[in-house]
């Protein structure tokens, strides 16, 4: 049973990652007075990058692509999409955030491995990025692990009941949905991939199918850090409420970046490290005095 | 500013006794200034001096039937506004002049442009003879005058071959020249 | 029907992905850059088509060239071309890549693209107006689809006649820059 909902989980990811992308897509042309892709577009985006003849830069590259990917699907594998939990028990936090950084490094590995300066300057700007967004985040997520007295993610979901985290911990959703606008690598953050700057930073010698399992690889990746959202904050749910609270939060986030410009690396990190984390130390403070809704 | 206009008219009449130059106005804050070869480097000196500090450009012009090469320095002042074309005439047949780049380095540059497009040497640029513009040029410097690109560009970048010279009927069909016009 | 035409089952499905997904890197540094904003954004909004412009020729699948393209420039255009991933589409744009345009007798910039590399589709204008320009996007997709768009498979067989033609007009193809050595 587990590698059916295992299986269950990785096409969920695949099949709504991508429908919710092209869907993204299109509220940003409607956003634009554009007329947009269709839906499937990124579907189609991705089958044509795999029918194209690339290049290689060497087994670091091949193998970072493969370990980006592979690591990213493992971590999936463990995030609980509402009550629909692939390894019941072990969906644990930790495991979550430290399996994460296997799909990150691998990426960094693969791409720094290509030899363009681009690249490496990208990868830089990744990690520089993940250093701002991650101390207010995790500020929030162990100031809730620290309420609710558990890492479990099941659990939390399980504990929310009829009131919402987002209600309980209004300031903390605030700076998690911040940190999750970094996560995504949506404007304003978007520094790290910036095309007409640094020619797409970390995929600027991405040919063919190595386009496309990163592609694949990002979608899986918002999936993980936005199912993370939804499950934290907003209580996760049974499988289609959760699809429509990720919904949501995915065409909010995209919103919020169809307007918006970019932040330069150095801006995005001082203000990351300005008021987002000041309210997650309020938050903080809030939860160990116990002054919760 | 009519002071100012005073001003300028002294010191034009300074920079003829001093320096033995010509001088015409293109428009109220244009003027151009011809020197003799050997004067001009002093003559730059004085007028950075001075405040024309800005080195626009260097550029040169090809006076084939006098047989001369026309060098014009383009010298801004930030402070008036006003803009100098100080121009000097060289012998197109052997032309070597001096750098400014000690004056302003980035001289150096314009000095291996006009070496490239016209051929005029520069002594004391020891770099003027790299290539930087045209990459393996191997034909006369393109803009001087008897230089032919119709007949460069034939030679090296094949045209296409068509079947019916459209220009010579367009031509036919307006009256410029007699002749039939097929279909 | 020649070899080069013959297309297997797989490529016939692949060849109708490619003509919906194109990405396009456009080789801008003659004129007509200015035509290709009004065509990205809500007036023609190429995006619906599933062009985009990308930023690295790794990536890209259209190479778009527009205007004149002076001798030094062709350089990295040949450069730019072998570094895009089969299979990948040239489009001429504007007279200059046809015939050399105004800049005919110009002892820097070449008469003919096709001369140098394959070229799927020229769109003729001194400027072509955006309207052209999507024109012939429909038009690439429809070629894409019959399998019509083969420069790529033209540049691979006959490499030996571009190599001649390139190097005839160049001396080298190789770039030599003192600021990047």
């Amino acid at each position: 049973m587990t590698a059916v909902r295992v299986a269950q989980v990785l096409l969920t990811a695949f099949f709504f990652g991508l429908t919710f992308e092209g869907i993204g897509r299109k509220v940003t042309a409607r956003i634009q007075k554009r007329y947009g892709p269709p839906w499937y577009q990124n579907f189609i985006d991705v089958f044509k990058t795999l029918t194209k003849h690339g290049w290689t830069h060497g087994w670091i590259f091949d193998f970072g692509v493969l370990m980006a990917l592979g690591g990213v699907i493992a971590t999936l594998s463990f995030v609980p999409l509402g009550n629909l939990v692939a390894f019941p028990g072990l969906d644990n936090f930790f495991v979550i955030v430290y399996l994460f950084t296997v799909g990150a490094l691998g990426m960094a590995m693969g791409m720094v491995g290509t030899g363009n300066p681009w690249a490496s300057i990208g990868v830089a700007r990744a990690l520089t990025l993940m250093l701002g967004y991650e101390v207010p985040y995790l500020i929030v997520i162990t100031s809730m692990l620290y309420f609710y007295k558990t890492s479990n993610i099941s659990n939390i979901i399980a504990a929310q009941g009829e009131i919402w985290n987002i209600f309980r911990f209004p300031i903390g959703a605030l700076v998690a949905f911040i940190s999750l606008q970094g996560m995504l690598g949506k404007e304003p953050f978007e520094a790290p991939i910036a095309p007409a700057e640094i020619a797409s930073g970390p995929m600027v010698e991405l040919s063919a199918k190595y386009m496309g399992l990163l592609m694949l690889m990002n979608t899986f990746m918002e999936f993980v850090e936005i199912s993370l959202f939804v499950d934290f904050f907003l209580g996760g749910g049974t499988y289609f409420v959760f699809l429509l609270k990720y919904l949501v939060v995915w065409i909010l986030a995209v919103m919020i970046s169809a307007v918006l410009p970019r932040f330069r690396i150095e801006q995005a990190v001082a203000f990351y490290w300005t008021v987002p984390i000041l309210l997650a130390f309020l938050q903080a403070f809030l939860v160990i005095n116990g002054w919760v809704f | 500013m009519t002071s100012f206009t005073n001003n300028i008219q002294e010191f034009f009449e300074r920079l003829k006794t001093l320096y033995n130059v010509e001088l015409s106005e293109i428009d109220s804050k244009q003027f151009k200034i011809i020197a003799e070869p050997d004067k001009i480097l002093p003559l730059l000196a004085y007028l950075k001096e001075i405040g024309y500090s800005h080195l626009s450009i260097l550029t040169c012009v090809d006076w084939i039937e006098q047989k001369k090469f026309e060098l014009v320095y383009i010298l801004f002042n930030w402070s008036n506004g006003i803009t100098f074309l100080v121009s000097t005439f060289i012998d197109r047949d052997k032309p070597v002049f001096y750098t400014v780049k000690d004056m302003w380095p980035t001289a150096e540059y314009y000095e291996r442009d006009v070496h490239e497009f016209f051929g005029v040497e520069f002594e004391g640029n020891e770099n003027c003879k790299k290539p930087m513009i045209l990459e393996l040029w191997n034909d006369l410097p393109p803009l001087r005058k008897d230089f032919d690109p119709l007949k460069y560009s034939k030679e090296h970048y094949p045209d296409r071959e068509y079947e019916k010279d459209a220009i010579h009927e367009a031509r036919i069909v307006r009256g410029d020249i007699r002749g039939d016009v097929n279909g | 029907m020649s070899k080069i035409d013959e297309r297997s089952v797989w490529e016939k499905i692949a060849d109708q992905l490619r003509s919906r997904s194109m990405w396009m890197l456009h080789y801008c540094t003659g004129c007509g850059a200015v035509e290709l904003p009004p065509s990205m954004t809500s007036r023609f909004d190429m995006e619906r088509l599933g062009m985009g412009p990308m930023a690295t020729p790794r990536q890209a699948d259209i190479f778009l060239i527009t205007g004149y393209l002076s001798a030094k420039t062709l350089r990295r255009v040949i450069y730019t071309y072998e570094k895009m991933a089969d299979p990948k589409y040239v489009i001429g744009f504007g007279s200059c890549t046809i015939n050399g345009g105004i800049y005919y007798d110009s002892y820097s910039t070449i008469n003919r693209l096709d001369y140098y590399i394959p070229v799927d589709l020229y769109i003729a204008g001194c400027m072509p107006r955006p309207e052209a320009i999507l024109n012939a996007f429909n038009q690439l997709m429809e070629m894409i689809r019959k399998g019509e768009a083969n420069g790529w498979k033209r540049y691979k067989e006959n490499y030996e006649w571009y190599k001649q033609n390139q190097l005839r007009s160049l001396g080298e193809v190789i770039v030599h820059d003192e600021f990047h050595e």
